[in-house]
């Protein structure tokens, strides 16, 4: 128990000091985050939304596509773009391995299905009638999502929230793709992994503490954004 | 102006709209009454063009629309028989429509005034749907409607939920409107009264399909052999004879002008008797007066003044409604 306790009292001893390593791997943890929530919520938000409400032909099985994509593996994720963003892979020439930028890739791999499918699933329960009633009343395609949108700003949250928690926690594809060695990509899931065999956890559970940080500041954030819920 | 033509509509391959013509003209006040699954809703949001036909085209000042675009969906619009107010107060609610179309802030404002005064709305102003009743919801899902000035307002029961006063300044503010301007207005209703007390034209819908016949006594039923050739179909509290060789699910049609009215039983051949007592005296749109009875189900028939003035006939007066097998319509 001993050296949990110095654990504890290093980490807050590295939180306090404004360490930079520690502050660098959570700033740029952040950067990753909200640029991956943003790429996968810019496109599955939309995307969840036309799933949910246009009839077309596949569309149940682009549906059922999706919720599959839910469940992938983080480290099948990893292994593809691994494979196309390697040397010799076909997106070899962009340099991204073992950069921020491919963990942005893989990260929005995997929160993109958590936001279309779950975002689908909160407009389908958005009453029917409230895009007839947009419709209706002269409002265009844009407008008519948005108005939709407004009905299910908690179930979106949620979804947001899902999606971003999902980008923060990941480590299979981040450790892939960002490298999980001092001096490569580190954000704080993959930088505890190595940091503990090393005995380094006062550095571990400073990391531990800003992703529960970053983790409740965006909840709060969300929630405030969500107003007052008024009708 | 606004059209259906050759309109077959399904639902999961179930036809519930089959229309060979119906027809909006410019300015009109129509009425579409029938029973509950008859598919006025349907048609009604087919003209509002928020769904496209299975079969056949919405016809718009005789053009076909091929894909309803937000300029042409902006010149009509529908109120639900149930609608939903959007998040925001009454006044957000009744202005949606005019913020869309780019109207200025103090000009919504006082669109908004001036509908939501018509339809005694505006101590409801800063309220939420929450707040509301259902009457009210319905006042303010009419005040929105009226707000942008559509060329044809479609309205599926507007006054389901409004008391007397409320259904009253709901048809006021419509005929306030139409005075000021051109406006068609097309209103679903199951209440025949509301329909001839204001409506320029009636038509009837059953089973998806224009009825051939007056809209009043009209019923859905499942026909039962009665004799070699007569069926019976349960109706309410009573069973009324037909002569018909059709079995099954049908809609019944009693026309009012063959419902023969007394007093007392008649010696005839009519194989329906029904006694009740008298629930209205109205003026009959096309002559003569409407008497509704209660028989064990509300029928109307149709009686000259002099007729109405020898039999007394006034609420509550006891009545027989005498018709026969062979004057009740099926289709």
């Amino acid at each position: 128990m001993e050296f949990l306790r110095e654990g504890f009292r290093r980490a807050v001893a590295l939180l306090l000091s404004g360490d930079a390593e520690v502050f660098g791997i959570a700033l740029l943890t952040l950067k990753i985050a909200v640029v991956a929530t943003v790429i996968a919520c810019g496109v599955g938000l939309p995307l969840g939304y036309f799933l949910a409400t246009r009839r077309f032909w596949g569309r149940r099985a682009a549906l059922t596509a999706v919720n599959t994509a839910l469940a992938f593996p983080t480290v099948v994720v990893g292994l593809l773009l691994f494979g196309l963003l390697s040397r010799r892979g076909p997106l070899g020439e962009l340099g991204w391995l073992y950069t921020w930028q491919a963990i942005v890739a893989g990260d929005v791999l995997l929160a993109l299905p958590i936001a279309a499918a779950l975002s689908a699933a909160a407009v389908q329960g958005v009453d029917a009638r409230v895009r007839r009633t947009a419709q209706t009343l002269g409002a265009g395609r844009w407008l008519t999502a948005w108005t939709v949108a407004r009905e299910a700003r908690f179930a979106l949250a949620a979804v947001i929230t899902a999606a971003f928690g999902q980008v923060v926690a990941e480590i299979g594809a981040a450790m892939m793709l960002g490298g999980n060695h001092r001096g490569s990509t580190p954000t704080p899931p993959t930088a505890v992994a190595p940091y503990t065999p090393q005995g380094d956890f006062g550095l571990a559970i400073a990391l531990g503490l800003v992703l529960i940080a970053i983790a409740l500041l965006v909840n709060v954030t969300l929630q405030v954004l969500q107003g007052k819920g008024g009708a | 102006m606004l059209e259906l033509r050759g309109v077959r509509h399904r639902y999961d391959g179930r036809l519930v709209l089959d229309l060979e013509h119906f027809a909006v003209p410019a300015g009109a006040m129509l009425a579409v009454v029938g029973h509950n699954g008859a598919g006025k809703s349907t048609l009604l949001r087919l003209l509002a063009l928020l769904e496209a036909p299975t079969e056949g085209s919405v016809v718009w000042d005789g053009r076909p629309v091929r894909r309803a675009s937000t300029a042409l969906r902006r010149r009509v619009t529908l109120v639900e028989q149930r609608p939903v107010l959007l998040r925001g107060t009454v006044l957000e609610n009744i202005g949606f429509g005019l913020q869309v179309r780019g109207v200025s802030r103090a000009d919504a404002y006082k669109r908004t005034a001036e509908v939501a005064e018509q339809l005694g709305l505006l101590s409801l102003l800063e309220r939420r749907r929450t707040e509301l009743s259902d009457g009210e919801v319905q006042r303010v899902a009419v005040a929105r409607a009226l707000a942008i000035r559509p060329d044809v307002l479609l309205l599926d029961e507007p006054a389901s939920s409004a008391d007397r006063a409320a259904s009253g300044a709901l048809y006021r503010a419509l005929a306030a409107e139409r005075g000021k301007r051109s406006m068609a207005v097309c209103i679903a209703s199951h209440q025949l009264e509301d329909a001839y007390r204001w409506a320029d034209d009636i038509r009837a819908l059953a089973d998806g399909r224009l009825s051939p016949v007056t809209p009043e006594n009209l019923f859905r039923v499942e026909l039962t052999a009665a004799g070699t050739d007569t069926m019976s179909a349960r109706v309410g509290s009573i069973d009324i004879l037909v002569t018909t060789d059709r079995a099954g699910s049908a809609v019944l049609a009693v026309p009012p002008g063959d419902i023969f009215v007394s007093r007392e039983p008649l010696s005839s051949s009519a194989r329906n008797v029904l006694k009740g007592s008298v629930t209205r005296v109205a003026t009959h749109r096309g002559g003569g007066v409407a008497v509704t009875a209660d028989v064990g189900v509300e029928l109307i028939a149709v009686v000259t003044a002099d007729a109405c003035r020898e039999l007394a006939l006034a609420p509550g007066a006891p009545v027989v409604f005498s018709f026969k097998a062979s004057a009740v319509q099926v289709f």
